[in-house]
């Protein structure tokens, strides 16, 4: 088990479980109660349960008030977070590209400055 | 030995290559890459800043870099050995996340000057296809399973940054 030390880590790991998944899946129809997401899962309610706290955990669900059903609905934020992490590889080399763009301008800046410096320091 | 030597996947198939043509001979953008006072001040996606920064740039050496998130966490820092320096033309180095059992990646970063420009060269050897999608997407545009087809249609964005890969 991975030591959750981020959210994005709390988030990647619940998506890890194909369980967690499929009730997200169903949670992204609408918000059901715990009995309603035992149903089409063969699996106890404490299973559910527990799979339902990890994905608390990670914000990927927040459970309802009252207190008779405490209906769970799915939180898609922390997702987006997940969805720009992944598959954004390439994205992620392009802006960093774009910005050692202008640090590269930066730096010729400043070395154009420093050859003037000695220039006059010469004079 | 090598980890990203799998017979069962080409090295086509694992690869991402991104090029930039600079207006800035090598030897800067050789510079930029090599101590983290230049790395901190490009490196890394906007919004998220390089916060944790080793650099021991020799043959051999390592490195370490962690980003902190646009919500102010530090996120898992990732590092590696340079594998191969040469001067202002070249630097080979693999990369991973500090989890365990976290993959390598070989990255290949060459420096070669024309028309008084550099053009710079990233060439990413994943160790396996998988990792290579999980990078880059490929499971989204696969659709390999059910949660990520709901998650494309609850956020938009998602379409965006799985755009089709290959086409290098």
């Amino acid at each position: 088990m991975v030591p959750a030390t981020s959210e994005l880590d709390r988030v990647f790991a619940a998506l890890a479980d194909p369980t967690r998944r499929a009730i997200l899946a169903r949670l992204a129809t609408g918000e059901a109660t715990v009995n309603e997401l035992v149903a089409p899962f063969e699996l106890s309610q404490p299973t559910i349960s527990k799979h339902l706290k990890v994905l608390e955990r990670a914000g990927l669900v927040s459970r309802g008030r009252d207190a008779q059903f405490r209906p769970v609905r799915l939180n898609a934020a922390p997702l987006e977070g997940a969805a720009r992490w992944i598959g954004d590889y390439r994205r992620c080399w392009e802006e960093s590209l774009d910005q050692l763009a202008v640090y590269v301008k930066e730096l010729q800046q400043q070395q154009k400055e420093k050859t003037h410096e000695s220039k006059r320091k010469r004079k | 030995m090598r980890a990203n030597e799998n017979e069962n996947e080409p090295a086509a198939a694992r690869e991402v290559v991104i090029t930039r043509v600079f207006d800035a001979p090598a030897r800067l953008l050789f510079e930029a890459y090599s101590k983290p006072e230049h790395v901190k001040r490009w490196f890394g996606p906007k919004g998220w800043p390089i916060t944790l920064c080793e650099i021991d740039f020799r043959v051999g050496g390592r490195f370490r870099f962690g980003m902190t998130g646009p919500d102010g966490n530090p996120e898992t820092p990732f590092g590696g050995e340079y594998l191969e320096i040469v001067p202002n033309r070249k630097i080979v180095y693999d990369n991973a996340f500090e989890l365990p059992g976290a993959e390598k990646m070989i990255v290949t970063v060459t420096y070669t000057e024309k028309d008084g420009g550099t053009i710079l060269t990233i060439h990413t050897l994943f160790a396996s296809v998988a990792m290579k999608n999980e990078h880059v997407g490929g499971g989204y545009v696969q659709g390999t399973n059910e949660i990520l087809d709901q998650l494309a249609e609850l956020l938009p964005s998602l379409r965006a940054g799985a755009s089709a890969e290959g086409a290098s």
